[in-house]
């Protein structure tokens, strides 16, 4: 039997895979897809509506499977979908957290659903302050892609006219609770926004999708399909055209080559066999997640590519960039204290944002360069997480629970890390994972510029809170570690000299002209917004890329 | 991930230390788990519940401590969430945390006798409550009690945890949580929007 070679072999079924799977499916082209994990079912594995009373650990999780555990949606309710099994270390003062959903769909089962558009002000950020390199496109190029991604996955928002958030089309906003009309009232005294947030999140029915009915659970998985993710969205629509062969536990182990060194196929292992096994395509796209990406792509070491494949510039794996989250600030708003209790917590908190004011007119007017973006959240939650915080015991202590509950506010820091040369990602040279492949090694240090943002949001969020007649009770000591935000970008950067950059200004690797890149390893900064919605703008317009040098004949069709 | 998370990860941090994987049993007497989805009657029937960890003499007084910081008073409290067995099975399984309160239930006990000259079971409520009083309210605080300080909140960060995650508890807070809606909740006071009036006709 002739050996099947498909089309392309995609790696990874997150949000830059699903988009290119479905993209090029629907376009005719074979596609095998490779995924790490194992398919969800939502019915089983999604167990969201459960009452913590019905978990065994009431949702707390096992105290023995805490220190294991990869992130705050690592948990009880979701545990089976998180990989274990691969590790990963740290440089010597690098702290990291690396969370890795290996189902398919990736981390879009569980995903936050902020979805902004970068703007022309983070394409062009280098020419407007002088730090780093601009993007090698304009925000004008891809701003149809976002539009096409905004139809598809629905984002409820609002116009808002904002210097660096372009504004798309939306769905109705989700409604001010009690308390985002408090904040908004202190934020206009402090001058700074307090808006809907842009949310991926069905407000009505969307394109086939069932609106969401609030029972703010999301980051353990909809069972109804009500916000994005690449099962119910893209992967269906991808099957429908029966050109998607789907590989589960299959974790991609390296990119093949030929004599040129161009892109034949992908091994990967077997996970439930534990063999290696190789697949064959005309063209590779890999979309494993920004760190797991270049893992791979620096695993792939052949006579062409001893330094791993695509990687002449030696740029694969560095300028490793991250989002700093952090609470800013935390206490209670007076104005609640004793109210009835209200379903505040309906979106996972992404309701309101506020969207980055700082450095807009002049790129110099801060301490610091670029900015950063807040999350506002608060009210009756799943549990109050404030009580520790009150004093005494007993009756009064029970009241003031009761009385408080309403009433917490916090502020989560979201700001970007600027690229540097000690911020990167490699193979550890000693240490494997159990099927035998080198295992990621992270370097990486906050660096002056975000940690001077953090000291910023402090103080902003302090007088917001103090001016809508809060009361300010502290915040975090530090920001989280790094890697905790899961918006790792910067691997396999974009940009048109091949010297400095990984890939062109289409993800399609500069070396390996059918080897592209479709997550978030291809940005060349990781801006203050979520990367996930620029994901599925860039992997549309990569795939379509794609699709093109098909068409054109530079990848010759199985 | 914008914006969220942060409510479960400070559920997490509360009884979150770091935990050395160890062998446990099994959880076959954990009350109330794995009911299935609807089971809504709790039967909780501490008489009947063999603890996990705690010794015969320690499990009432972990019961009494939390029923003293998460009193029946008008509403139920720890005491019919069947806290004191949540405890029992969290401490079971987190090899970190068993010496602290097995230690801090012996230091509490010795200084029951030093003070009333009985076990702290067997005190007047009166009498554990102002033996605690010093642990629990800043104001009330004495030096020299840190350990005890020490025991006694964590001793409450259990409890709270314990109690506002059962069925109890989510009543107590009239807990929104979990509920289906038509359209995202908006805030009940148009027309004010700093709840200004709202705090006033309140306070």
């Amino acid at each position: 039997m002739a050996k099947q070679i498909y089309d392309v072999i995609v790696i990874g079924t997150g949000a830059g895979g699903g988009m290119a799977i479905k993209t090029l499916c629907e376009a005719g082209l074979k596609v095998c897809a490779l995924n790490a994990g194992r398919r969800l079912d939502p019915e089983k594995d999604f167990r969201y509506h459960r009452m913590p009373w019905d978990m065994k650990f009431r949702g707390l999780d096992d105290p023995k499977r805490l220190s294991q555990s990869f992130g705050y949606m690592d948990n009880e309710y979701t545990k089976a979908a998180w990989d274990h099994e691969i590790p990963f270390t740290v440089a010597p003062g690098t702290k990291w957290m690396w969370p890795r959903c290996n189902a398919v769909g990736g981390k879009t089962n569980f995903w936050g659903r902020s979805s902004a558009r970068f703007g022309e002000i983070d394409f062009r950020a280098a020419s407007l302050d002088g730090y780093d390199v601009d993007w090698p496109l304009r925000y004008e190029e891809i701003s149809p892609f976002y539009t096409r991604v905004e139809k598809m996955i629905g984002v409820a928002s609002t116009v808002q006219n904002r210097p660096s958030n372009p504004d798309g089309s939306y769905l109705p906003p989700f409604n001010f609770r009690c308390l985002d009309f408090i904040l908004e009232a202190g934020c206009k005294k402090v001058g700074v926004p307090y808006l809907p947030d842009r949310c991926a999140q069905l407000t009505q029915p969307h394109e086939g999708h069932p609106a969401c009915h609030f029972c703010g659970e999301c980051t353990t998985g909809c069972d109804v399909g009500a916000f994005f993710s690449t099962p119910y969205f893209l992967l269906p629509k991808a099957e429908a055209t029966k050109n998607l062969e789907l590989l589960t536990n299959a974790l991609a182990k390296n990119v093949l080559v030929d004599e040129n060194g161009h892109a034949t196929g992908v091994a990967y292992i077997d996970r439930k066999t534990r063999q290696e096994v190789e697949v064959y395509g005309r063209a590779v796209v890999v979309a494993a997640s920004c760190l797991e990406s270049a893992r791979i792509m620096l695993n792939s070491k052949s006579r062409q590519w001893p330094n791993g494949i695509a990687n002449s510039s030696g740029q694969l794996g560095r300028n490793l960039c991250d989002h700093l989250y952090g609470e800013s600030a935390r206490g209670y708003l007076p104005q609640l204290v004793g109210q009835p209790s209200f379903p505040d917590h309906v979106a996972d908190s992404t309701i309101a944002w506020m969207p980055r004011w700082q450095n807009l007119k002049d790129p110099h007017e801060e301490k610091f360069i670029r900015g950063y973006s807040i999350y506002p959240d608060g009210g009756c939650s799943e549990f109050p997480w404030f009580a520790n915080e009150l004093d005494g015991f007993g009756s009064s202590f029970k009241r003031e629970i009761k009385r408080r509950y309403p009433a917490p506010v916090s502020f989560g820091i979201q700001a970007p890390s600027l690229r540097s040369d000690t911020n990167f990602v490699d193979l550890d040279p000693e240490v494997k994972d159990p099927y035998g492949m080198p295992v990621a090694r992270m370097h990486f240090e906050w660096d002056e510029n975000v940690l001077k943002m953090w000291e910023h949001s402090k103080q902003v969020c302090a007088e917001v809170l103090r001016a809508a007649g809060g009361v300010l009770e502290g915040s975090g000591e530090a920001p989280e570690i790094p890697g905790w935000s899961l918006h790792e970008t910067g691997t396999c950067r974009m940009g048109n000299d091949p010297k400095n950059f990984v890939t062109n200004r289409f993800g399609q690797t500069h070396d390996v002209p059918n080897l592209y890149v479709c997550d978030a390893s291809v940005f060349l900064s990781c801006t203050d917004k979520t990367t996930t919605i620029s994901i599925l703008a860039f992997s549309l317009r990569t795939s379509e890329h794609l699709i093109e040098n098909f068409r054109r004949g530079e990848h010759k069709a199985a | 991930m914008a914006g969220q998370g942060i409510q479960r990860r400070e559920v997490l941090r509360i009884l979150g230390t770091a935990a050395a994987a160890a062998h446990f049993p099994g959880f076959s007497k954990w009350t109330f788990a794995c009911g299935h989805i609807g089971n809504a009657a709790l039967q909780i029937k501490p008489a009947e519940y063999r603890p996990q960890f705690f010794t015969a003499a320690e499990f009432p007084m972990v019961e009494r401590l939390t029923e003293i910081i998460i009193p029946s008073d008008g509403t139920p409290g720890a005491k019919e969430a069947g806290v004191a067995e949540f405890i029992d099975f969290m401490v079971a399984n987190d090899p970190d945390v068993k010496y602290g309160l097995r230690t801090g239930l012996a230091w509490l006990n010795a200084h029951a006798e030093q003070t009333d000259g009985k076990p702290f079971v067997e005190l007047t409520p009166e009498q554990q409550t102002s033996l605690l009083e010093p642990l629990g309210f800043k104001d009330k605080a004495r030096p020299g009690a840190e350990a005890g300080r020490h025991f006694f909140r964590m001793m409450r960060k259990y409890t709270v945890a314990g109690f506002y995650t059962s069925e109890i508890g989510y009543k107590e807070l009239d807990n929104p949580a979990l509920k289906f809606y038509a359209e995202s909740p908006k805030c009940p006071h148009p027309g004010d929007p700093e709840h200004a009036d709202l705090s006033s006709a309140h306070s």
